[in-house]
């Protein structure tokens, strides 16, 4: 049996594949073959956790019925928004058709899968019964329930991605158009439903309300951009297949969806503090006390200086909006969104809601991540980093040439000319050559 | 004219299948045929009709005919930790006391009017002097009193609302269940619940009867009250600080209660009507 991969045809049998896996080995460099060891041995780890969580109901995690959702969930919820941002960000070119948005496209959609997938993964351990999950969703769905409606969003938005990304590799320009707008839509009720899932619980005050989807909306949108940032940095710096656009169309796209981000994540920070510290409610004053001054101090202030405001001043200031100065303040950007979801979750649950057995009138409720946990967190971005690598080296990035876009309305379109003739008046045009790059 | 091509045709769409490939073929399907029934089987538990018409527990029971309550007198409780213990034996709950259907709390008063809340072991062994509260050393102690904690069976659940799977609900009779074939063990019930009701089963040895792995909860002994008896922590309670009964019946012990003496809920703020009254609590019950 014949198949075509990259334009190679290939023959599918044991002895072929063997020998074509040991001549791909061979031309690898070395430290691509170090980066895939650290990674599977990081993957071999979290495998050996998630084995362990199989049996419903062992304890191989840290948390208790005080504290019930632990960094397993921190982690989905981190991996689900940040798909969510991933085409929230580059819609902007794949459906509004804007240029400086469209070498985000193709990686953009392959992280975007990644992720998604990944969540899935990190739930599916995370839960006692995953296979009733899907049963139970489909048989008995319970429509008041946020959970439900959550997994409805993401598991329709798993489907637009997989269309998005099968129409865009195989140049189905038509199917390719409806699918990224299916896909950005489903991209903004997705977190939003996450939000939801946190935000209508009003036994926990720190998440009750409104403001949680919004904010995990705006998280969403910083957590895209912040691992489109990395990505586009070591695009450019890498010399990678269409790096040149890279350097002069992606990093400035992603210096403005990062300033979006960060901008608002601040806004929105500052009015949940204030909301906190004026609350009546003592598990919502006692949460906002806890990042402050408490238990939460050190991430939530690491955070604030390291994830919110270096990468805010990075890009605005001139000497360092260059592609280095949008790396940093993408790679702090994104281990800030990291950190943010860790305390979005702890918080929540840090005030008790009773005293429970065995615990004396404690003021906030411990948890302590397991090595379980921890093996299986760190795995999921081992696998994210491996299989986006992979894909690097071996899919074909170049942007594709059947950019369709929506008509927008007609001011927009206006201003959108207007702005393309100043540029041609001041840049030369781009050559093919623009387009042409290395691969890992 | 065209019969020989439409011939043709036809046979050519025919599969030609020889002997061996039928064999093959049988083999392949008839263990997948009995794997799909003992998979349909195993999913007809999850797949089951709403759980508002399961069948009652025994054939003469009718749920809709009663609306079960309870109340308790933190007046009268000693805080021996009986009920605690009882329940772990009638429900086969683990003995480690973060895992609890009901628990006891102390609630220790100080002259500066503040409340202190422990729970020492769940209150399973009983309140003694020497697991007096350690942050009221040298304070002056103006009251303590023991209040036993339960699922609420909350009339506006919020438990049973966020469920995605529908698999905790609330019967015509006012209790709320969990049906451990659905549940998915997601910990959504366990962290909407506001008065930490709720726990997830945990593996192990020690829970003979429950199911590893889905929430488990106060049912008020479903399995006892449908019988016509009452739940375990009730009779064990050596003083009657735990009352149980028919609010439909004005003449059940909890129906006396709630109409001789004035009670109050936990948490009445959240709008959640409990289905457990408290005796005896003073002002603002946010514990």
């Amino acid at each position: 049996m014949m198949v075509t991969v990259a334009g190679r045809e290939l023959v599918l049998s044991p002895r072929v594949a063997y020998r074509a896996a040991r001549a791909e080995v061979a031309r690898t460099p070395r430290v691509l073959k170090a980066w895939y060891g650290v990674l599977l041995v990081l993957m071999a780890f979290g495998a050996v956790g998630a084995a362990l969580t199989i049996p419903p109901g062992t304890e191989v995690f840290g948390t208790t019925p005080s504290f019930e959702w632990g960094i397993l969930i921190s982690a989905y919820v981190f991996f689900a928004i940040t798909t969510s941002g991933l085409c929230l960000g580059s819609s902007l070119g794949t459906v509004f058709g804007i240029d400086m948005f469209r070498p985000l496209e193709k990686r953009h959609a392959i992280l975007a899968v990644l992720s998604l997938t990944t969540a899935f993964g990190i739930i599916a351990l995370d839960l006692h019964y995953p296979v009733r999950m899907v049963f139970g969703a489909v048989f008995n769905p319970s429509l008041t329930s946020p959970m439900w409606w959550m997994g409805v969003f993401y598991g329709v938005y798993l489907v637009f991605l997989l269309v998005e990304v099968w129409s865009m590799f195989t140049e189905h320009p038509h199917i390719h158009r409806y699918a990224c707008l299916a896909s950005s839509c489903t991209a903004v009720l997705a977190p939003s439903t996450l939000g939801a899932v946190f935000g209508v619980l009003f036994a926990r005050s720190y998440w009750y309300g409104l403001f949680t989807p919004v904010a995990m909306l705006v998280t969403a949108l910083l957590a895209g951009s912040a691992l489109l940032g990395i990505v586009f940095y070591l695009v450019v710096r890498f010399e990678l297949t269409g790096f040149e656009r890279g350097r002069r169309l992606a990093i400035p796209a992603i210096r403005i969806l990062l300033a979006v981000g960060l901008v608002g994540s601040l806004v929105l920070l500052g009015r949940g503090l204030v909301a906190g510290l004026s609350s009546e409610d003592a598990a919502l004053h006692g949460a906002t006390m806890a990042q402050l001054s408490g238990p939460l101090a050190v991430p939530f202030w690491a955070r604030l200086v390291g994830g919110l405001a270096i990468p805010l001043v990075l890009i605005a200031l001139p000497a360092t909006r260059t592609v280095a100065g949008t790396g940093l303040a993408a790679a702090l950007a994104f281990v800030g969104v990291v950190v943010d979801r860790l305390l979005f979750v702890h918080a929540g649950q840090i005030i008790p809601t009773t005293a429970v057995g065995g615990v004396v009138s404690e003021t906030f409720v411990a948890y302590t991540p397991s090595l379980v946990e921890i093996s299986i967190v760190v795995a999921a971005f081992a696998f994210v980093a491996f299989v986006y690598t992979l894909a690097e080296r071996y899919l074909d990035l170049r942007e594709t040439d059947f950019h369709i876009g929506f008509h927008l309305p007609g001011f927009v379109t206006t201003a959108r000319e207007r702005l393309a003739a100043r540029r041609v008046a001041v840049e030369p045009i781009e050559t093919s050559d623009d387009l042409a790059g290395g691969t890992l | 004219m065209n019969e020989p091509d439409d011939q043709e045709a036809g046979n050519a769409l025919t599969p030609q299948l020889s002997r061996r490939q039928v064999l093959g073929l049988g083999a392949v399907a008839v263990p997948c045929l009995a794997g799909s029934t003992v998979l349909f089987d195993w999913l007809t538990g999850i797949t089951a009709g709403p759980i508002e018409n399961v069948e009652p527990i025994t054939a003469r029971y009718d749920p809709t005919a009663h609306r079960w309550g309870f109340a308790v007198n933190t007046n009268t409780c000693i805080g021996c930790g009986l009920c605690v213990v009882a329940c772990k034996e009638e429900n086969g709950v683990t003995e480690d006391p973060e895992y609890s259907r009901t628990w006891v709390e102390r609630h220790t008063t100080t002259a500066d009017g503040v409340v202190h809340v422990d729970s020492p072991e769940g209150g399973i062994n009983g309140f003694t002097p020497d697991t007096a509260p350690v942050m009221v050393a040298g304070a002056t102690v103006t009251d303590v009193r023991f209040v036993a904690r339960l699922c609420m069976q909350c009339e506006d659940s919020p438990c049973t609302g966020v469920c995605p799977v529908g698999a905790t609900y609330r019967t015509p009779d006012g209790v709320i269940l969990v049906d451990e074939d659905r549940c998915i063990g997601c910990g959504y019930c366990v962290v909407a619940c506001p008065y930490g009701a709720r726990y997830i089963v945990p593996a192990g040895g020690d829970s003979p009867r429950s199911v590893p792995g889905v929430a488990d909860k106060c049912t008020f002994c479903y399995h006892r009250i449908t019988t016509g008896r009452r739940p375990a922590c009730v009779e064990a309670c050596p003083v009657g600080a735990r009352i149980f009964g028919d609010l439909n019946d004005p003449m059940s012990p909890v129906s006396i209660v709630l109409r001789e003496k004035p009670t109050k809920v936990l948490k009445a703020g959240l709008g959640t009507k409990p289905r457990v009254y408290y005796v005896g609590l003073e002002g603002e019950v946010d514990a």
